[in-house]
């Protein structure tokens, strides 16, 4: 009996120490008090606002203090997310906001949970990145009838859902894929070229926009290249190895002429297919999107023909921007704030201004 | 002023009936599983309504945690009770989901994807019972049949509901603050509940898991039992992916990442025994509470997701450390480590 108590004190004991330390961690990890000196230009369409302005509306909104949940599908779980975080934070440091993050995981079960957690807390703004886009829509409605705006960043709602969100900032992941089309399209030069694809993460908007975006380019500017095969590569370089190897198996290796992969991370994986089956990627045309660690030493060596610049502390940081917009200024129209895409291939692969940063 | 006294035989009657109770209780008690779970909710209620009282404030976003996390689970209770596992829940929830939403309407849907869950959880069964596979790789294949049966069915996208109005509707509460989800994770709790304590079919779940040889001997249908258990959990596994995709409005071939992991973790923390005959669906609950209110809490406070993972992780572990079993298993091996040392050495 003396034994069942000891262990019944012993787990309160232990259960309260371990809550208060993550309580603490909370706070830790929620504020942040450096700053930035800049903020990033931008393709803004409904961008009216002065860096004045700006600066004074942030002076008065760090007084005010916006309270913003994030609901991102990934953070320093995954290199992109980890290189987003630091510039997101120091934006709402810098702009008065208070940022509660959580991460799903890209589990669209999670992400619709935080959101109730985060529309029950009254916050200011919901910062959303869609773990899957066509399961957003009750949230959206949450939020909205709640009051409570939100704003996208990375990948952008269904286009039937935009009504609910008040902006997007983030890449244009239908025009990355078009970037990369046209890298391919210029290299294949209307010559006869069968490529494999090596495509995201099943069901991710990015993943589909991405996709979506390379074949119409291929179809509508060079009816030439066919692809022969496509598979998902779940955004991991392991995965995209072993889709990439059976399609070459399938498709037989000497009907390929190039690869297309959603991110540097998969091509990396297509290409370490492709070297273990004795082919050299240099003969072939090899396109992606991203200019990442990974990806762009591929393009100086010459195994990646090309990628499209994508940029995550823009990302992170216009997130926070957007969001502040929308609090500070309540725009009339949905604010759409593109990162611009920059191709990057062997001629500016070294310049600082595409220089990888994930 | 009138004394009033007890005559002696009363009193030693009285006093015998008193240890006679507390006898009972202590009886009771310790055939009960659920003190770590009633102890963990207990830390976590307390820890939560210090640090993050919004919880209890805004309890319809915690109930529906509780309801996400703990529907699954019950059903997964029901075939550990009997020493089996079955792996293929979460991917069974994908593939019900997309099912149901591959029909133009929901009332056809629905059944389907029930009646799929059922189908699954009878061939999981066969492959257990008949064929004689342990049901630990027999779900595994399950896991991987079925997410990608999910993938190929969805067309490796989402699919959206037919009537997006009605799963927007469905998400919302109709009973005070309590949505469909929690009215039928409560009603799925007591059935379930009144069918494992009150129903002989039900009580020898636990006669199967305690001792299959016995229970053999004793007469009952263990092949029988174990189809109903595994049928269970199908069924409430793809009820889990209809309600999902419902209040999703779309059905995601790649859902339930995260159920397998959270229903096992509630019914281990509920103190359901992994070798089988003992819990219950109230300690499942009373570990899917803890979980869901611990999880709430830790994003209420801006935890992030990798240190909320440390930290069920912790649970799960002091859950697992201090089960009687593990505890005694330990004392043993300390003991016989202890006399094996005290002894006399042999001469040399």
């Amino acid at each position: 009996m003396r034994t069942r108590r000891l262990r019944i004190v012993g787990l309160f004991v232990a259960g309260a120490l371990l809550l208060a330390a993550c309580g603490d961690d909370a706070d830790d990890t929620t504020t942040d008090d450096t700053t930035t000196d800049d903020t990033t230009t931008d393709d803004t369409t409904t961008d009216d606002t002065t860096e004045g302005d700006a600066e004074d509306a942030g002076a008065d909104a760090g007084d005010a203090g916006f309270e913003v949940f994030a609901l991102l599908p990934q953070g320093n779980d995954q290199p992109y997310g980890t290189t987003y975080l630091p510039p997101m934070e120091e934006a709402a440091a810098e702009l008065g906001i208070d940022l509660t993050i959580t991460n799903s995981q890209y589990d669209a079960d999670t992400q619709a949970s935080d959101c109730e957690v985060a529309v029950a807390s009254e916050p200011d703004l919901i910062i959303l990145w869609p773990a899957v886009g066509d399961t957003v829509r009750p949230c959206l409605e949450a939020a909205s009838a709640a009051d409570i705006p939100v704003t996208v960043t990375n990948s952008d709602v269904n286009p039937e859902d935009e009504d609910l969100t008040r902006g997007y900032s983030g890449p244009d992941t239908y025009g990355q894929g078009v970037a990369s089309a046209e890298i391919m399209c210029e290299l294949a030069d209307g010559a006869d070229t069968g490529i494999i694809m090596v495509n995201g993460l099943t069901g991710n908007s990015t993943a589909i926009n991405r996709e979506a975006g390379f074949e119409d380019t291929i179809n509508e500017q060079c009816s030439n290249v066919e692809i022969l095969a496509r598979q998902p590569g779940n955004w991991n370089k392991d995965e995209s190895q072993i889709a990439a190897s059976e399609m070459i198996t399938s498709v037989g290796a000497e009907n390929i002429q190039g690869v297309y992969a959603a991110d540097d991370t998969m091509v990396a994986g297509a290409i370490d297919a492709l070297i273990a089956r004795d082919i050299d990627p240099a003969d072939l045309i090899i396109t992606s999107i991203g200019n990442t660690f990974l990806g762009n030493p591929l393009v100086l060596d010459g195994s990646l023909d090309g990628t499209v610049f994508q940029s995550s502390s823009w990302d992170g940081e216009n997130a926070v921007v957007t969001a502040h917009e929308v609090l500070t200024e309540a725009p009339g129209e949905r604010i759409v704030r593109f990162m611009p895409d920059v191709k990057v291939t062997a001629e500016n692969a070294e310049d600082p201004d595409v220089a990888p940063e994930w | 002023m009138t004394e009033t006294s007890t005559p002696p035989a009363q009193q030693v009657g009285s006093s015998q009936h008193a240890d006679g109770a507390v006898a009972r209780l202590r009886t009771i008690l310790g055939r009960r599983t659920e003190g770590r779970a009633v102890a963990l909710l207990g830390v976590v209620l307390v820890a939560t309504l210090i640090l993050e009282p919004v919880v209890f404030t805004s309890y319809e976003v915690t109930l529906g945690r509780v309801a996400l996390i703990g529907l699954v689970a019950l059903g997964l209770t029901a075939v550990i009770l009997m020493g089996e596992l079955d792996l293929a829940v979460a991917s069974t929830l994908a593939v019900s989901g997309v099912i149901m939403a591959s029909f133009d309407s929901l009332l056809v849907g629905i059944p389907v994807a029930l009646a799929t869950g059922l189908v699954i959880g009878m061939v999981n069964a066969f492959f257990v019972i008949v064929v004689g596979i342990n049901s630990f790789i027999a779900t595994l294949g399950m896991l991987f049949f079925l997410r990608g049966a999910a993938f190929v069915i969805s067309d490796e996208a989402p699919v959206r509901i037919a009537d997006i109005d009605a799963g927007i509707a469905f998400g919302r509460p109709v009973l005070g603050p309590l949505t469909p989800r929690m009215l039928i994770f409560v009603v799925a709790f007591v059935a379930l509940h009144i069918f494992l304590t009150r129903v002989r079919v039900g009580r020898e779940f636990y006669a199967v898991g305690g001792n299959r040889e016995a229970a053999y001997d004793a007469g009952i249908p263990v092949a029988r039992r174990v189809f109903t258990g595994f049928m269970i959990s199908g069924f409430v596994a793809a009820l889990a992916g209809v309600i999902n995709a419902l209040e999703r409005t779309a059905a995601d071939p790649t859902a339930g990442s995260s159920v397998l992991l959270a229903s096992f973790a509630a019914a281990i923390i509920g103190g359901v025994l992994l070798n089988g005959g003992r819990g219950s669906v109230f300690g499942t609950l009373l570990g899917a509470s803890s979980l869901g209110i611990l999880q709430v809490a830790l994003t209420l406070s801006g935890v992030q997701v990798d240190v909320q993972n440390i930290v069920i992780g912790g649970v799960l572990l002091i859950a697992v450390i201090t089960d009687p079993n593990s505890l005694r298993a330990a004392a043993g091996s300390f003991r016989a480590l202890v006399r094996s040392r005290s002894g006399p050495q042999p001469p040399g």
